[in-house]
C-alpha cells in the first residue's frame, strides 16, 4: 500500500510539533524516519493513524492507499487500524496487556476485524507465532514471563497477524539490547518483504536505520531536514541537521563500518 | 478459553486467600452465611411467625437456642431468615454499585474532551451526600424496602468506587497497551471493557468486598431508623431494631444480632484485606 503525506501540520495546545511534512512511502517500500527524541517523529506516525492526543490540531493530508485519514470519522479509522495498518511499538513490555495471554493479544486485531471461528483464529495465531520465531508454548503465557526480545516478537506478531499492507514501526528496537535489536530488525524486514507490505520505520539509531530502510527522511524540530537514499544520507549528509545526527550517532556507536554500509 | 482462564484465576485467587489466616476466617464466615441462608429457605428451628407467649425475652434454652424476643419469637430462626435478606442486599449492592462505579469510571477516562472532568466534578459533588440521606430521599416515593437499602448503598458506594478506582483506571487508559489496542482498531468501549477493567480488577474486588460489608452495617442502621427493610421482613437490622430498646434489661437478645453483624462485616473487610495482599503478590 502506498502512503502519501502532504503538508502535514500537527500542533498540540497551539504548540507546533510537526511542520509541513511531506512524505511518500511507495508500495512495498521501506522508508525510515530518523531524528532525535522530541523531534516529532512519533507524532507523524500517530497522525497517520488518527491517534493524536487530546488538544491536537492537525492539517494537511495523509493518504493511506487512497483513503484520507485527516478528518476521517473515528469508525472508519478504527476499521483501517489493525486491518490495513499494523503498528509495532517502542516498549514491548508496556505495550502488551499484563493480564492477558500472548495468544489473546495476537488475536486481538483478528477478533476486531474478521469473523473467524475460534479454531481458525487459533490456527492463525499459531502460524504467526512460528513466523516470528516463537514456540507454541508461548501462546498461553503472560507478557511478564517473556524476555524483552520475545515480547517484541509478540508485538510484531500482533501487528502482522491480519497481513496489513502498511506497517508503522515506532522505534521497535529502542528498548532492546544491540544483539536483539539486530534480530528484531531483520525479522521485521523479512516479514514485511515476504508480505509485500510497505513500512515506515521510525528510529534514532542509524545502524538500525541502515538495516531496515532503503530511503529515509531526517526530522528535526518537526520539519523534514533532509531526505534521500539511506546509504547516501549516511555517507554524505547534505544538511547541517543531518550531519549533526550522523556525527553524534557515529561517535556514540563507534562503528567504523557504518560509513561503508 | 476466556471462561477457562477466568475460572483458573478465580481458583488461584481463592487458594491465595485461603492460605492466609484472616482470609480463611473470611471465607469460612462467608461460606457459613451462604449455607445458613440456603438452609433457612427450607428449615428454621421455629416457624418465623410462631410466638411463644409464655416465654417472652427468654434466655437460651433447648427449644430456643438463642432465646426469644419481646413477642416470644425465636431469635435464632429470625437471624437465620435474616441472613437471607442481608445476603441478597450485599449481593445486589455489589452488582449495582459495581455497575454504577464502572459506568462512572468509564466516563471519567473517556477520550472525549470534557466528559471526564464533568463526571469527576459530578461524582465529587454527589459523594458528599450521606448514604442515610439518599435512603431517606428514596423512601419518600418508594417506602421502606430492601430496594431502598440496595438503591442507597449502590449509589453511595458506586460513587465511592468510581473515585477510588479512577487513578488506576486512568493509568490503564493512558497505558501503551491500550494505545496498542487502539492501533489494532479497538473502539473506546472495547478497550475499556477488555483492557482497562481487567487491569483494575484488584482495586474493584477490594472495594466491592468492603462495600458488601458496609451494606450489612447500612441495613442495620437504616432499619433501625425505620427506612430499611419493611416491617415483618426478617433481617439482622430488624432483629437489632426490635430488641435494642431493651438492651439494659435483656442484653443477650441484642447481643446475637450484633454479633452476627460484626462477624459478617469483619469477614468482608478481612476478605478485602486479603484481596489487597493477593493483588500485591500477583503484581510482584
Amino acid at each position: 500500500m502506498s502512503v502519501e503525506v502532504r503538508g502535514l501540520n500537527v500542533a498540540i495546545d497551539g504548540r507546533p510539533i510537526v511542520r509541513d511534512v511531506d512524505l511518500t512511502v511507495g508500495d512495498g517500500e521501506r522508508v525510515g524516519l530518523i531524528g532525535s527524541s522530541g523531534s516529532g517523529k512519533s507524532m507523524i506516525a500517530r497522525a497517520m493513524l488518527g491517534l493524536l492526543p487530546r488538544g491536537a490540531e492537525v492539517s494537511g493530508s495523509v493518504l493511506l492507499g487512497g483513503t484520507e485519514v485527516v478528518g476521517a470519522a473515528e469508525r472508519d479509522l478504527a476499521d483501517l487500524r489493525g486491518r490495513y495498518v499494523g503498528v509495532v511499538f517502542q516498549n514491548p513490555g508496556a505495550s502488551l496487556n499484563p493480564v492477558s495471554t500472548v495468544a489473546r493479544q495476537i488475536a486481538l486485531p483478528l477478533r476486531l476485524h474478521y469473523d473467524l471461528t475460534r479454531a481458525e483464529r487459533e490456527e492463525r495465531v499459531m502460524a504467526m507465532l512460528a513466523k516470528v520465531g516463537l514456540d507454541e508454548s508461548v501462546a498461553g503465557r503472560y507478557p511478564h514471563e517473556l524476555s524483552g526480545g520475545q515480547q517484541q516478537r509478540v508485538g510484531i506478531a500482533a501487528a502482522l497477524v491480519t497481513s496489513p499492507r502498511f506497517i508503522i514501526a515506532d522505534e521497535p528496537t529502542t528498548a532492546l539490547d544491540s544483539i536483539i535489536q539486530r534480530q528484531i530488525t531483520d525479522l521485521l524486514v523479512s516479514l514485511v518483504d515476504d508480505a509485500g507490505a510497505s513500512m515506515l520505520f521510525i528510529t534514532h539509531d542509524f545502524s538500525v536505520l541502515a538495516r531496515a530502510t532503503t530511503r529515509c527522511a531526517v526530522i528535526d524540530d518537526g520539519r523534514v531536514a533532509d531526505r534521500g537514499a539511506t546509504a547516501d544520507l549516511l555517507a554524505a549528509p547534505s544538511t547541517p541537521e543531518a550531519r549533526e545526527l550522523v556525527e553524534s550517532a557515529r561517535r556514540l556507536t563507534l562503528d567504523p563500518t557504518l560509513e561503508t554500509r | 478459553m476466556t471462561m477457562r482462564n477466568l475460572s483458573e484465576s478465580c481458583t488461584r485467587v481463592f487458594r491465595a486467600i485461603w492460605r492466609r489466616g484472616s482470609g480463611r476466617y473470611a471465607l469460612t464466615v462467608l461460606g457459613l452465611w451462604m449455607a445458613v441462608a440456603v438452609v433457612s429457605l427450607f428449615w428454621t428451628p421455629q416457624p418465623l411467625l410462631a410466638t411463644d407467649g409464655y416465654h417472652v425475652w427468654a434466655a437460651p434454652s433447648a427449644a430456643h437456642p438463642l432465646g426469644t424476643d419481646g413477642t416470644g419469637a425465636d431469635v435464632l430462626s429470625w437471624l437465620m431468615a435474616g441472613s437471607r435478606t442481608n445476603l441478597v442486599i450485599a449481593a445486589l449492592t455489589v452488582v449495582c454499585s459495581g455497575a454504577l462505579g464502572l459506568l462512572l469510571v468509564g466516563l471519567m477516562v473517556s477520550r472525549r474532551a470534557g466528559l471526564g472532568s464533568v463526571t469527576v466534578a459530578v461524582v465529587d459533588a454527589l459523594i458528599s451526600i450521606p448514604t442515610v440521606l439518599i435512603a431517606l430521599l428514596l423512601t419518600v416515593p418508594f417506602g421502606a424496602s430492601v430496594g431502598v437499602i440496595v438503591g442507597a448503598c449502590s449509589i453511595a458506594y458506586g460513587l465511592n468506587l468510581a473515585r477510588v478506582a479512577r487513578p488506576a483506571a486512568m493509568l490503564a487508559a493512558r497505558s501503551d497497551y491500550v494505545g496498542s489496542a487502539f492501533a489494532g482498531g479497538a473502539s473506546g468501549w472495547y478497550a475499556f471493557t477488555r483492557h482497562v477493567v481487567p487491569n483494575i480488577a484488584p482495586v474493584l474486588a477490594v472495594q466491592l468486598s468492603i462495600s458488601a460489608g458496609t451494606s450489612v452495617l447500612a441495613e442495620a442502621g437504616l432499619t433501625y431508623l425505620g427506612v430499611g427493610v419493611g416491617a415483618g421482613v426478617p433481617s439482622w437490622g430488624h432483629s437489632l431494631a426490635t430488641s435494642v430498646k431493651f438492651i439494659n434489661v435483656f442484653p443477650l437478645t441484642v447481643l446475637w444480632p450484633g454479633l452476627v453483624v460484626t462477624l459478617a462485616v469483619v469477614a468482608l473487610n478481612l476478605l478485602g484485606d486479603a484481596l489487597v495482599r493477593v493483588g500485591e503478590e500477583v503484581a510482584r
